[in-house]
């Protein structure tokens, strides 16, 4: 394909992100430069399709079709027991360590459905990573705790592994915290501070997509900050997905927005449109503290 | 009305906010009444109480924006009540303007009325008592959350512009006709400006409103009938 607009007096060529080294026409930059949101969505990283899951006899979400972007950020709110959390839980498949429990539906990430039977579990919760509510240390040294896991898919020389453990605590924003005291035992961190090496736990096997399970809800003001400013910081690599009850929290750090309400999906949109003007009046009196 | 806040005084001070709107355009109407009655009746003392009453419209004005900041700071709305504060904000403003301008026609009501009376001051108190409409209207609307009766007042403030350019005609006849009429028709060329400016705010307050209500600003382009500002005095031609 040759260039069109490259030679033309005054039309700047600016390379573009999603369509590798192809060159758009002049139109499409400026349509990308302007919104560039409503161009993603074309193409989600996770397509979740009519999921449906059953806690025994409970069910718990019913027909929830949503996509997830790359390089974007997408909140789940909804009040408790509303299937947020459930719905994050099906992404990785950890809701399997659990009888009693059964899901239908689709959930493609690249295309493949990740709850058809034959995946490699270890493999997707390696592409999928998640971090929870409370920070999850494992009890052994802040080295150990990221190279781990980076073990468990990959035989690397010490050196090597020395420069992933690095690059995984710099990434969380910890390592100039840490990077004096990597044999001392993770869980003497504080709670922020935990919090981020679960997350740098999480991207140093080089997932795909993060799930966010209340990341920030048990630390202080300032953590909570370094999360969310963390989260905006990661969405450069990574597809990710939020559950939060702080509808400030969601306001702040997201880009899409999925408010649940009893298993369903109520309204799905642009974070700046859900919280300016909603179209549901289930969403309106959610995030407007009418929710009786 | 939407269903109340889980936390109480929320809505009470939501409600508190709503009335110091409804308080302001209640001033707003009284204040450009008074303005029209005392250049129609040449009450230099009617005019003088309009002037020194535009002070209590501005301490309302500074009260309302404080407590909008403060709503906006404790409160972080979303969605309907952020939209409610924004709007509160944004029509304090265009009243507070109406009554400057309501205090500018009363001011230079007191200068015209010891000039000797001419012709053209009759059509100012009719081209006051639209605009008076037209504000009147826009608060209705408000108290209502009433979109489409707020529309109506956008679109009406077209036949005051077009007032507002025949008068501009009128006063500049006048004035070519003979220059002893130049210090009175000029002050009443202000007035019928701040008047037309009245209007103008008014359309401000249903854009705001209909903001408020759809959640999303109005895009059609206003019709203007002003076409003041094209005029050109050629006294040759209108030289008799």
């Amino acid at each position: 394909m040759t260039d069109t607009t490259a030679n033309l007096p005054g039309t700047a060529r600016v390379l573009h992100p999603m369509t590798d080294a192809v060159p758009p026409s002049s139109a499409a930059t400026q349509e990308a430069t302007v919104k560039p949101i409503a161009t993603a969505l074309s193409d989600p990283k996770v397509s979740i399709k009519d999921v449906h899951f059953h806690y025994g006899a409970y069910h718990a979400l019913k027909g929830i079709t949503l996509p997830l972007q790359d390089h974007r950020v997408t909140a789940f709110i909804g009040p408790s027991g509303c299937g947020k959390s459930t719905l994050l839980r099906i992404l990785n498949r950890i809701y399997e360590l659990y009888p009693n429990q059964t899901v239908s539906g689709e959930v493609l990430v690249d295309g493949e459905n990740i709850l058809a039977s034959g995946i490699d579990l270890n493999l997707l919760r390696a592409k999928i990573g998640m971090v929870f509510q409370r920070p999850t240390p494992f009890p052994m040294s802040i080295y150990d705790n990221i190279a781990f896991g980076i073990r468990l898919y990959e035989k690397l020389p010490k050196s090597e592994l020395d420069d992933r453990v690095e690059l995984a605590l710099q990434r969380a924003a910890l390592w100039t915290e840490v990077k004096d005291k990597l044999r001392q035992s993770g869980s003497g961190l504080s709670g922020g501070q935990q919090q981020r090496l679960c997350i740098a736990r999480a991207i140093a096997v080089k997932p795909k997509v993060l799930l966010l399970d209340e990341p920030a809800s048990a630390l202080d003001p300032i953590s909570t900050q370094r999360i969310e400013e963390l989260i905006a910081e990661l969405k450069a690599d990574y597809c990710i997905a939020i559950v939060t009850h702080n509808m400030q929290q969601a306001a702040r750090s997201s880009d899409f927005t999925a408010f649940m309400y009893l298993g369903e999906l109520v309204e799905f949109g642009e974070t700046e449109r859900i919280f300016t003007h909603p179209k549901e009046r289930r969403t309106e009196d959610y995030i407007t503290g009418r929710f009786g | 009305m939407p269903p109340e806040h889980i936390m109480k005084s929320y809505d009470e001070e939501l409600s508190r906010l709503n009335n110091m709107i409804v308080e302001m355009g209640g001033l707003a109407e009284a204040q450009l009444s008074s303005a029209i009655e005392a250049v129609a009746k040449r009450d230099s003392a009617l005019a003088a109480s309009v002037v020194e009453g535009d002070a209590q419209v501005d301490d309302l004005q500074r009260e309302l924006d404080n407590l909008a900041i403060r709503l906006l700071a404790l409160r972080q709305p979303m969605a309907r009540d952020l939209r409610e504060i924004f709007a509160a904000l944004k029509i304090g403003a265009d009243l507070e303007r109406i009554c400057d301008y309501a205090a500018n026609v009363a001011k230079r009501s007191i200068a015209l009325s010891q000039t000797p009376p001419i012709q053209p001051v009759h059509a100012l108190p009719r081209m006051g008592t639209l605009a008076l409409a037209l504000v009147k209207d826009v608060i209705d609307a408000y108290v209502e959350r009433d979109a489409d009766k707020a529309l109506e007042v956008w679109r009406r403030d077209e036949e005051l512009d077009e007032m507002y350019s025949s008068l501009f005609r009128e006063f500049l006849t006048y004035m070519m006709e003979d220059p002893r009429n130049i210090g009175a028709c000029t002050h009443l060329l202000f007035m019928a400006k701040n008047i037309e400016r009245i209007g103008d705010h008014a359309t401000n307050i249903a854009e705001d409103l209909y903001y408020l209500v759809h959640g999303t600003p109005l895009t059609e382009v206003r019709p203007k009938g002003d076409k003041s500002s094209l005029e050109v005095v050629a006294p040759d031609r209108t030289a008799r």
